[in-house]
């Protein structure tokens, strides 16, 4: 009984000894690297992000698609879009516009610029403010945005325009480029790469004229029956700005030219699609404003929250991007023949 | 607990000694092997815990670059115009187009999925506008359009890039039953911007054992991946497989490791989250699968700790025994002495406190027995002397009857008689009165006895007889006083018997003694009626007892047995033989005396 109560009273003490660490709660952290971070709060959501695209020109199929396409990012993203454009391709319309935006406020502002140099001061202005800048579809200077979204690379672009044209003229004859505004600087790389490649390897073949309409239709189109009226022996009419197809092939069309003189360009499938068919144009190519569009508004979003775009950058529901010297490539360019036209629908 | 150390306080003293001992020598090695282990312990499992989140981060990176990988599958299906085409259509077509699209795209499926692709693929499913293409490696049940919201007739709309279809949300299985997830991707048609459809990428998971096994160590630990919700998508054990981590929501958010107890056992549990996928890799161990290697060093102190106490129990109980024992045997030597025997010796052989206890003890002992003897002789003294009052006076009817036939004699006119008697009684009257020697030669202790033998010889006549033969020279020999009267006296008072003539013989010799010396021996012999036995049994039962005892009857032979037995020391003294009509031999036996300084070996103590 002694030893016993004795007994009781060192188990008593000692088990004492060990309470302290069991009674500490049911998880007994022993070690952390760090606490794990879930989704962002919701007060960071709430903000919600605006982002404004202004085109060259509204209310032209190439710049529509692309507002699709870029509609469907904000939708995506979860942003708030404003997509405006000037009625003619005038960088001076384009001016008003953004003055207009950065008194809104916006986040961003990724434009497709009219005029490299002009649009620079306003530009500015707005990163001043704090608005993130970047151009899409057509530069403007570097030091006025942050990067420049391209669609595809302008000098595979240009020589393989010429390529299209080459292998619909049998490598010989006068062609003519139906340009977009002179001032353009995206169509004017093209359009040096286009004489660079005939240089070098079409030393057969001959620009005679480079027309420009400044992105309007009914221009385009006059444009084009002068030349074919102007030059009777011409081969082929090179498009380099998506107005120029159409035009062109409504001319050849219409002046009954069919397989004299052959059609090729930038321009999207849809407008085209009854010329391919009908032979009055061979190939045109371009890439999708619609994915340009959502590329613009993805990259634009980055942007804002702070993440720049990097080479081989994998974005959602598009694909992989490059990134040359401030330049992000969307992709290659796309052929539409007559045999491929019905797939697709911009 | 004052009560208990009251009743603690009125313990023994052993089992106090023993209590505390054993408390101070378990008390501090227990406390010491505790602390000890259970620091050891923690610091172990603090170990284990800071290296197994970063094993399981390395697994972690891994796999989420497994992921990645096969995140990218989907995206070949764009590589194919053809099969982007087939896609872009829509399902009205003939039924020869519709199969040969089927054909078409199937094929790819195989060629660059289950063919080419990574090994984890089990295989490639394709829904695209109420059409199903596919490839898988091995054979499979239970995939249909069902299982997809198509319920509704519509194609999935994925509002992330991808998801992971994991296998409790679908009824598709595989031979064989391999672990597996889906990733499942809407195929978006880039340039028009319309849906194509969606990819199901079924992925066994058996790369995540690869990595995850690595880690487990033998089965001893539990590893499982389990997304945001707990549901478990691969498990160690396959049989927890789809279930849920219910505690999952309650572990602490980090990557890290903490402690808990689960099914009454404790474990340590490390978790590491993906940001790839929301996933998180957690690895469980039992706590005591990680010390096993300290059991050992725990077995060992406890072996270590019990030694000890075995052994400071041992020792504790042998030094309370040490103290204690010659205590208790103190008490009872000391319960002996209270009952009066003070023949006691209390052997210690230390010279501890203890020892000086026990000679104190002793040499108390031995004090209060010479105290006590010195009173027992002035008592012995008074008795004497109480003694010789009573012994130096003539019995007064012997006196009486002397004088009665005096009387008659001088009636009688018997002169001679007369004169003889008076003399002899004179005589005897001055040995009372010279009382002042305590050894009278034997001669005149005999010659006492003659004269009163000789007076109740005139008295009774014929009827009575005597001799006295002396073998001794009885002037030389000394006797205490008055020894042979009592019994003499008391032969006269038994032996008398009507009608034949009584007889008492003396006599004195020499005999050989116990220790090889030589005794003098009185016989006193009447031939009266004798002594029965039970009465003779009872006096010398009284002769042996206690001389100091006082009695009633018998007083003469006690009396004379005492003394000379107090005197001489025990082997000397009375003895009697009788039996019923046969007579009685009183012997009385006492050291030899002689005169001077060859009195031999014994001296009559003076008093």
């Amino acid at each position: 009984m002694k030893l016993f109560f004795s007994f009781v009273c060192t188990l008593s003490i000692v088990s004492a000894c060990a309470m302290p660490s069991a009674n500490t709660g049911k998880y007994d952290v022993i070690y952390s690297m760090d606490e794990v971070v879930h989704e962002k709060t919701a007060a960071e959501q709430e903000e919600q992000i605006t982002i404004a695209v202004i085109p060259k020109v509204a209310n032209i199929p190439y710049f529509n698609a692309a507002e699709e396409g870029a509609i469907e990012a904000a939708e995506d993203l979860g942003i708030n879009l404003l997509y405006e454009g000037p009625a003619f391709a005038d960088a001076a319309q384009q001016i008003l516009i953004i003055e207009k935006l950065i008194e809104e406020e916006v986040d961003a502002i990724a434009v497709s610029a009219n005029d490299p140099e002009e649009l620079a001061p306003v530009l500015l202005e707005a990163k001043e403010k704090g608005i993130s800048v970047v151009t899409w579809d057509s530069d403007t200077i570097p030091e006025a945005r942050d990067f420049f979204i391209n669609m595809v690379d302008p000098e595979t672009l240009g020589r393989h325009l010429m390529d299209t044209l080459a292998w619909n003229t049998d490598e010989k004859g006068e062609f003519a480029v139906l340009t977009g505004a002179l001032s353009a600087a995206n169509l004017n790389t093209w359009l040096h790469w286009i004489k660079v490649h005939q240089k070098e390897h079409y030393p057969d073949m001959t620009l005679v004229e480079v027309s420009a309409n400044d992105d309007n239709s009914q221009r385009a189109y006059a444009s084009a029956k002068k030349l074919l009226k102007k030059y009777p022996g011409l081969k082929g009419i090179i498009g380099n700005s998506s107005v120029g197809p159409p035009a062109a092939a409504r001319a050849v069309k219409e002046l009954g030219k069919e397989g004299e003189v052959a059609v090729v360009g930038l321009s999207s499938p849809n407008p085209m699609n009854e010329y391919l068919k009908d032979g009055s144009a061979q190939i045109i190519t371009l890439w999708s404003p619609k994915k340009l569009g959502y590329l613009t508004v993805a990259l634009t979003n980055n942007a804002v929250n702070g993440i720049e775009p990097f080479d081989w950058q994998d974005i959602a529901k598009v694909g992989k991007i490059r990134m040359i010297n401030n330049m992000v490539i969307m992709g290659d360019p796309m052929d539409f023949t007559k045999e491929n036209v019905d797939q697709y629908d911009f | 607990m004052i009560s208990k150390l009251m009743k603690f306080k009125n313990y023994r003293l052993r089992t106090k000694l023993i209590v505390t001992y054993v408390l101070l020598t378990v008390i501090p090695i227990s406390l010491l092997g505790y602390i000890a282990y259970s620091q050891y312990t923690k610091s172990i499992e603090e170990q284990v815990g800071e290296y197994i989140p970063k094993l399981l981060e390395q697994a972690n990176e891994n796999i989420a670059n497994q992921i990645r990988e096969l995140r990218k599958f989907p995206d070949l299906l764009y590589n194919s115009d053809e099969v982007v085409e087939v896609l872009r259509k829509d399902a009205h077509q003939s039924r020869s187009s519709l199969l040969q699209d089927e054909f078409t795209v199937n094929s790819y499926l195989s060629r660059t999925f289950i063919n080419g692709g990574s090994q984890d693929i089990l295989g490639v499913f394709v829904i695209s506008k109420n059409r199903i293409f596919q490839s898988t490696k091995i054979p499979h049940t239970n995939f249909g359009l069902m299982d997809y919201s198509q319920s509704y007739g519509q194609d999935i709309q994925l509002k992330t890039d991808d998801i992971f279809v994991l296998p409790h949300q679908t009824s598709l299985r595989f031979e064989g039953n391999p672990p597996f997830v889906l990733i499942m991707k809407q195929l978006t048609d880039l340039e028009n911007r319309t849906d194509l459809g969606t990819v199901l990428i079924a992925v066994n998971v058996t790369f995540f054992e690869d990595v995850i096994n690595e880690m487990s160590e033998e089965g001893k630990a539990d590893l499982w991946m389990m997304n945001k919700e707990g549901r478990v998508i691969y498990h160690t054990n396959p049989s927890k497989i789809r279930t849920i981590d219910r505690e999952f929501a309650m572990y602490p958010q980090i990557n890290g490791s903490f402690r808990t107890t689960q099914e009454d056992a404790s474990r340590l549990i490390s978790l590491n989250h993906m940001d790839e996928t929301g996933w998180t890799l957690a690895h469980s161990v039992l706590a005591g699968n990680l010390t096993e290697q300290t059991d050992l060093v725990r077995n060992a102190t406890i072996a270590v700790f019990l030694v000890f106490v075995a052994m400071s129990t041992v020792i504790s109980i042998l030094l309370a025994w040490n103290v204690s024992s010659p205590l208790n045997r103190l008490t009872s030597v000391m319960k002996r002495v209270e009952k009066g025997d003070f023949d006691v010796d209390l052997a210690i052989g230390t010279t501890d406190e203890v020892g000086m206890l026990a000679n104190n003890f002793n040499s108390m002992v031995t004090e209060i027995k010479d105290l006590i003897r010195e009173n027992y002789q002035i008592e012995l003294k008074q008795k004497e002397a109480e003694l010789y009052a009573l012994q130096s006076q003539i019995n007064p009817h012997f006196m009486y009857n002397t004088l009665e036939t005096i009387a008659m004699s001088v009636e009688d006119d018997e002169k001679d008689t007369v004169i003889e008697m008076v003399t002899l009684l004179g005589r005897m009257l001055r040995f009372s009165i010279g009382n002042k020697e305590a050894l009278v030669p034997i001669a005149d202790e005999l010659l006492h006895v003659k004269d009163y033998l000789t007076i109740q010889k005139i008295r009774f006549e014929e009827k009575f007889d005597f001799s006295i033969q002396e073998k001794i020279e009885s002037q030389n020999y000394y006797t205490p006083k008055f020894v042979l009267q009592p019994i003499v006296e008391n032969a006269v008072k038994h032996g008398l018997a009507y009608g034949r003539v009584t007889t008492i013989e003396i006599g004195v010799c020499l005999v050989p003694g116990n220790e090889g010396s030589e005794e003098i021996a009185f016989k006193v012999k009447d031939n009266g009626s004798g002594i029965k036995k039970e009465t003779l049994a009872d006096i010398q039962r009284t002769l042996a007892s206690d001389p100091m005892a006082k009695r009633d009857s018998h007083f003469g032979l006690s009396n004379v047995h005492a003394r000379i037995a107090m005197n001489f020391g025990s082997g000397f003294g009375l003895d009697i033989i009788s039996g019923v009509d046969q007579g009685t031999e009183v012997e009385i036996r006492i050291p030899v005396l002689k005169n001077g300084s060859e009195g031999g070996c014994h001296e009559l103590k003076e008093n």
